[in-house]
């Protein structure tokens, strides 16, 4: 898929959700998706699920609460802890205030839900669904792909294990949610084996249990194609062979480096097409060195080109 | 600043927990702790989860599920100790766990069959984790190894998996299991105005989550009822384990802002913890020590000598890419180093600092362990 169409795509989506290996960016990707979507004049929510330590605070400098806060025009930013959502999905099903109080200070309740498999993952994703009937698209930044997994998963389980009762219908209308053609997933990658491999069992555990309505839309993050030509890639193996000083290595080293990086970028890139079934948008590397706001904005830049937005239209002070 | 040295502190610990972000090679880093340890005599246990494939196999490791196998180091003739290592399977940990505990066959079938357990082993939140420090304890206490390595869980909630055996604990606690178990008969006045509330909370439970999930949990309750004080006795000494002065917490991490970041929160939750910090390795680290350097002055003379055949335009374009990628290198070192001054600063006094550089290719064999090994084990600077 085109970087235009993966990036209008998910615009056009009511619900975005990001997910990826640990450490490939996938917050970075939440972050800068919801700004483009803003920037389109789209009421946008970015949420982080239940995270002790909210990563994109210092991008956007607000700490995030479970009742999102305004951060930019258009774009509100929220943390669904497990606590507050908890309380927000007894208000939902139970009918009076008094009664979710008096079922939410029961000290047997707290470590009966505490436990009951599945039910942070209900309340959670509840909160998620009920986010997406305010705004025109709600981004979430999901924990790593295993995680998110049994989290997007957690329907299934519940239908089975709630035979009867409000859950078991909540649980059938979040499954309606997961299914909607307007909700999708996006997976970050790296041009790595490893994370490489993870994407693709993810996504094709994902299919076998029927959680994907679409294709989800992977983005190989920190990707270069190769740039040397067969020459040049001889000559630097046969400096690579060469007697080398210490300062000499460094620079070899440096453009083997590239190369490496270079070539894993290409096989990723075939690998997943071939895996998948569909091909990995490339979004090129973040200059070193930047913050996490840089970085961010970097990314947001980059893929707001492919929706017609330019560098001050989509950055942010 | 004199240097620690990591022999020495690895010949005193009998139980070395990794933990760390995702992505940052927290299996590559313990099993390479684990193979410099069997090539110095010991016999080591390296207790991992869903490892990368390659890695995986290169520790021999296919489809052995909770099986402990050992890793055959014959093509490493100096090696003298034994490398054994164990991919865990949550599921059948529990599962065993049950049947440990249970206190007759019949009770540990029809908790194996009872439909909230079959769920709960499966999903509920942090059941690997759990399962994680269950079958560690197993290991350790075997006296079968005299290391074992633990590869952690990439938790989201830092040091999750070291209360999640408490957790387990807390929700079978006699006074829950009562509660569920017999509503309505208590005496006494207090009790009975309690009464009230409870069976007023009991029936809202009921409308909230379905009559036969709670009939489904009442009888699971029911059978778990003879196994609270095997989980509590266990859950203390998993607790004495992981706070013995012969365990030590290596935190893994990679240069990044975000992978620092994580790496400060755990050395912060380790010390509140009261857990014994061994130190923290950073991974992945780029160096570049020359700067300003020009790749035709350093390289150009070795190229043409070398180049053979290759045309002159050739040697131009590669030195002009060197001396780019140089560049490049020397400022991710730069940014690198800046983030690590941060770590360092805020993770004072939390034991050893050690720098791993960025390998050439991905480490899936026993050589490259080897490598990555002898890197680890290098004389340390303290945090």
């Amino acid at each position: 898929m085109s970087q235009d169409n993966a990036v209008s795509q998910l615009l056009d989506s009511r619900l975005v959700m990001v997910t990826g290996k640990g450490g490939t960016g996938k917050t970075t990707y939440a972050g800068a998706l919801a700004v483009l979507a803003a920037r389109k004049g789209l009421r946008t929510c970015l949420c982080e699920v239940d995270v002790q330590r909210p990563s994109l605070t210092s991008v956007f400098r607000v700490e995030p609460k479970f009742t999102p806060v305004r951060i930019q025009p258009d774009l509100d930013f929220a943390n669904l802890s497990w606590d507050e959502a908890l309380h927000a999905y007894i208000e939902s099903v139970v009918p009076s205030r008094r009664v979710t109080n008096l079922i939410l200070s029961n000290p047997v309740v707290g470590r009966f839900l505490d436990f009951t498999p599945g039910s942070r993952e209900m309340v959670v994703l509840s909160a998620i669904g009920a986010l997406v009937e305010r705004y025109d698209l709600v981004v979430v930044d999901m924990p790593a792909s295993g995680h998110a997994f049994s989290l997007l998963d957690i329907t299934r389980s519940a239908l089975g294990l709630f035979r009867s009762g409000p859950v078991r219908q909540r649980a059938t209308e979040l499954k309606g949610l997961l299914a909607d053609a307007r909700t999708r997933l996006v997976f970050v990658a790296l041009p790595e084996e490893m994370v490489v491999n993870e994407t693709v069992e993810t996504v094709q555990k994902m299919r076998n249990f029927g959680l994907l309505a679409r294709d989800p839309v992977v983005f190989l993050n920190r990707a270069t194609l190769p740039s040397l030509t067969d020459a040049e890639r001889a000559l630097l193996g046969r400096l690579w062979e060469a007697p080398l000083d210490a300062t000499q290595r460094e620079f070899v080293l440096a453009g083997r480096w590239e190369d490496a990086l270079e070539q894993a970028t290409a096989h990723s890139q075939t690998h997943l097409a071939a895996q998948l079934g569909f091909g990995p948008v490339l979004v090129p590397p973040a200059a070193p060195g930047g913050t996490p706001k840089d970085i961010v904005e970097g990314v947001a830049v980059t893929l707001g080109r492919a929706v017609g937005l330019t560098r001050r239209e989509v950055a942010w002070s | 600043m004199e240097l620690i040295d990591l022999d020495a502190w690895l010949d005193r610990t009998r139980l070395v927990v990794c933990v760390g972000s995702g992505g940052v090679g927290k299996t590559t880093t313990s099993a390479s702790i684990g193979l410099y340890a069997a090539r110095r005599g010991r016999r080591v246990m390296v207790l991992t989860i869903d490892p990368a494939r390659r890695l995986a196999n290169s520790l021999g490791l296919q489809q052995f599920g909770n099986n402990e196998h050992r890793v055959d180091l014959s093509v490493l003739p100096d090696a003298q100790g034994e490398l054994w290592a164990m991919m865990l399977d949550s599921r059948s940990t529990f599962d065993a766990l049950i049947a440990r505990v249970a206190p007759t066959p019949a009770a540990r079938d029809r908790i194996l069959d009872n439909h909230v357990y079959r769920h709960m082993a499966d999903t509920f939140a942090g059941s690997q984790d759990y399962m994680a420090t269950e079958k560690l304890f197993d290991i350790v206490t075997s006296g079968k190894y005299d290391l074992v390595v633990l590869d952690t869980p990439p938790v989201k909630n830092a040091l999750d998996f070291l209360e999640s055996p408490g957790r387990l604990v807390n929700f079978l606690d006699e006074r829950v299991l009562k509660w569920f178990l017999e509503p309505a008969q208590r005496g006494g006045l207090a009790a009975r105005l309690m009464q009230g509330t409870s069976t007023l909370v009991y029936k809202l439970l009921g409308y909230v989550f379905g009559d036969d999930f709670l009939e489904d949990l009442s009888s699971f309750f029911r059978d778990f009822q003879g196994l609270y004080d095997g989980f509590v006795e266990r859950h203390d000494k998993v607790v004495r384990l992981f706070s013995s002065e012969q365990t030590s917490f290596v935190t893994v991490c990679a240069p990044t802002e975000s992978s620092l970041d994580v790496a400060i929160f755990f050395q912060d939750e380790l010390q509140k913890r009261q857990l014994p910090r061994g130190g923290v390795v950073v991974n992945q680290v780029h160096r570049c020590a020359g700067d300003a350097h020009d790749a035709r002055a350093v390289l150009g003379k070795l190229a043409g000598t070398v180049r053979g055949d290759l045309p002159d335009q050739t040697v131009a374009s590669v030195l002009a890419r060197l001396g780019m990628a140089h560049k490049r290198l020397h400022a991710i070192t730069e940014a690198e180093q800046a983030m690590t001054a941060r770590l360092r600063v805020a993770a004072a006094g939390g034991g050893f600092y050690q720098e791993v550089e960025r390998q050439e290719a991905d480490v899936h064999d026993l050589a490259a362990l080897t490598r990555v090994g002898q890197r680890i084990f290098r004389p340390a600077s303290p945090l």
